[in-house]
């Protein structure tokens, strides 16, 4: 349902941060991209959000070209970048403008009470915990039932505990929605237990080093998840031993901000 | 808490109970939060008022005192820099005359007038720069030169084109008010962060919505700060406009206490000004403050 074809993106200034990037991902299919820095991991999202055009390859859902953002597609964010002049609730509703009043009111404490905030709907954003922001940020994106979630290390700046509250939610969701979800992180082990299938990158340009599917998903030790998290680390450090060339350290040097499209 | 409770759940679990009741169960493992402490000060709020009134007025109340001592006792003559009674019994003598309240009539009404407009052009021209690249590129520059030049340089032009009556006034007024709230504007809207941005692009907003919803409201608090700093050069550039030739307004008073060597009706008249001036921010501030109570400020979280 999902198809990137041949995906790449070169930025102004000639930085080539994406190159050649091919995946089908099936309906309901978690598929976790990991990989150092500089493998266009970012860039990767943003285009398959449409916030970004591709240099070259398409995009497409459904058989149908992404040229700008896709209402069955959503993104979520490494921070929850909640609209701090909007109560939760009215986050929450933030992509539901077009519905009726009644139809959107149902819509919100549905997706409140998935991620367990339903108490929490008038607050203000200030008055929320990292993690419950970030919870917020979850449900905005799920209201408008996107069939793809794409997400961009949405629990990387969190506690451990919040963390691995926030991966079970994530599953719980994916079992009620059966959304198909891009899930680009750094680490090992979120990849290994949530996804269905784990992409490594290598850098400079981003391109894939290996596909590896997890045999037995969901899983957060036993001998399967050592073997899989075992395979997936051998792969990254892989990826890691690749050096930046020498025009990349040239360029991130002056421009730190080109190859890191989000910090 | 027993060792049952313990046992029964995880410890995140019994933490959350104790607070939001036992229907929280994995939300809970985060601390939640305090509930927001009433604002003001603890003593009721009237005493709490009470005490912010009288530490604002306090140094001014105590030099106002120690300068009647000083010229009571002789050790100043007060001759050019009256003691406050001597303001005190002007003020009284010209509202009893009955003009003191159309000197601050009219004088608040070109403020007013020329506060509105300028408010009006200013936010405009800054949406539309601050909004449009092209038209930032061509307006920009030409409003930044004519910002450098002191308002003040603009009253024989405008007693030229507009006449030396009400209108002249007012568009000096607008001029002054107009700079900062255009730049306020300009600049908080080529400021909005691109992450929030993109969170409406997310959600496929465009053109209209993506300022009605984003951009407008991610700008609000600047502008308001630009409002108020415009309303202050309105209070300057009254006087100056004033200053043009008027037969009634605060400024008019200022210039006839001079003429007529008058300095108790010099200070009267710039004792309202600080009045009014004043009560009119902290009107501004008091109609503002709830659209911008979403803010996370230091001075909100409670110090």
């Amino acid at each position: 349902m999902l198809a990137l074809k041949g995906l790449g993106k070169t930025y102004a200034g000639g930085v080539q941060a994406l190159a050649g990037f091919t995946l089908d991902a099936r309906p309901g299919e978690i598929v976790a991209i990991i990989g150092g820095s500089g493998c266009g991991k970012s860039t990767l999202l943003r285009l398959i959000g449409g916030l970004d055009a591709p240099t070259s390859g398409t995009v497409s859902i459904h058989g149908e070209t992404v040229h700008e953002p896709h209402p069955l597609i959503n993104l979520i964010f490494q921070e929850p970048r909640l609209l701090p002049w909007l109560s939760v609730r009215d986050n929450v509703g933030f992509g539901l403008a077009h519905l009726p009043r009644a139809e959107q009111a149902a819509r919100i404490e549905e997706a409140l009470c998935r991620v367990n905030l339903e108490a929490y709907g008038d607050r203000l954003p200030k008055a929320l915990s990292g993690g419950q922001a970030q919870r917020v940020a979850i449900a905005r994106a799920l209201v408008t039932r996107p069939e793809v979630l794409l997400l961009d290390e949405p629990f990387s700046a969190l506690d451990a505990l919040t963390r691995e509250t926030l991966q079970q939610h994530l599953l719980d969701i994916w079992a009620q929605t059966r959304a198909t979800m891009i899930l680009v992180t750094h680490d090992i082990d979120e990849a290994v237990s949530l996804a269905h299938r784990v992409i490594v990158l290598k850098p400079w340009p981003g391109r894939i080093l290996d596909d590896i599917k997890i045999a037995h998903p969901h899983q957060r030790s036993g001998v399967p998840f050592e073997q899989a998290r075992a395979k997936v680390r051998s792969a990254l450090h892989q990826s890691l031993s690749v050096p930046a060339p020498a025009d990349i350290r040239t360029a991130r040097a002056q421009h730190p901000s080109v190859l890191e499209t989000s910090p | 808490m027993t060792m049952n409770a313990l046992k029964a759940g995880s410890v995140s679990d019994v933490a959350s109970g104790a607070i939001d009741g036992p229907s929280r169960t994995a939300a809970g493992s985060e601390a939640p939060a305090r509930p927001v402490r009433p604002a003001g000060f603890s003593g009721g709020q009237w005493g709490g008022a009470l005490i912010r009134f009288a530490t604002a007025v306090a140094l001014p109340v105590g030099a106002f005192l120690l300068w009647e001592i000083a010229v009571d006792s002789g050790l100043a003559s007060g001759r050019l820099v009256p003691p406050p009674s001597r303001i005190l019994t002007t003020l009284v003598d010209l509202w009893t005359a009955g003009q003191l309240v159309d000197h601050i009539v009219s004088t608040c009404l070109r403020v007013l007038l020329g506060f509105l407009a300028g408010a009006a052009a200013g936010a405009l021209a800054g949406s539309l720069t601050g909004y449009f690249r092209v038209a930032h590129a061509v307006v920009d520059p030409t409003l930044q030169a004519l910002r450098a030049i002191p308002s003040i340089a603009w009253v024989p032009l405008f007693i030229l084109w507009f006449g030396i009556f009400e209108t002249s006034k007012v568009v000096l007024i607008a001029t002054g008010v107009f700079f900062p709230v255009y730049l306020g504007v300009s600049t908080a809207l080529l400021s909005v962060d691109r992450k929030i941005v993109e969170v409406g692009r997310i959600f496929r907003l465009s053109g209209f919505d993506l300022v009605r919803r984003i951009l407008f409201p991610a700008v609000l608090p600047a502008f308001i700060v630009s409002l108020r700093a415009g309303l202050g050069l309105g209070w300057m550039f009254v006087v100056a406009a004033e200053f043009m030739g008027a037969s009634e307004g605060l400024g008019y008073l200022l210039v006839d206490g001079q003429q007529l060597g008058k300095p108790d009706q010099i200070m009267s008249a710039i004792l309202i000004f600080a009045v009014i001036g004043k009560l009119s921010d902290a009107l501004l501030v008091r109609a503002t403050a709830p659209l911008v109570a979403w803010q996370d400020n230091f001075s909100r979280g409670g110090l």
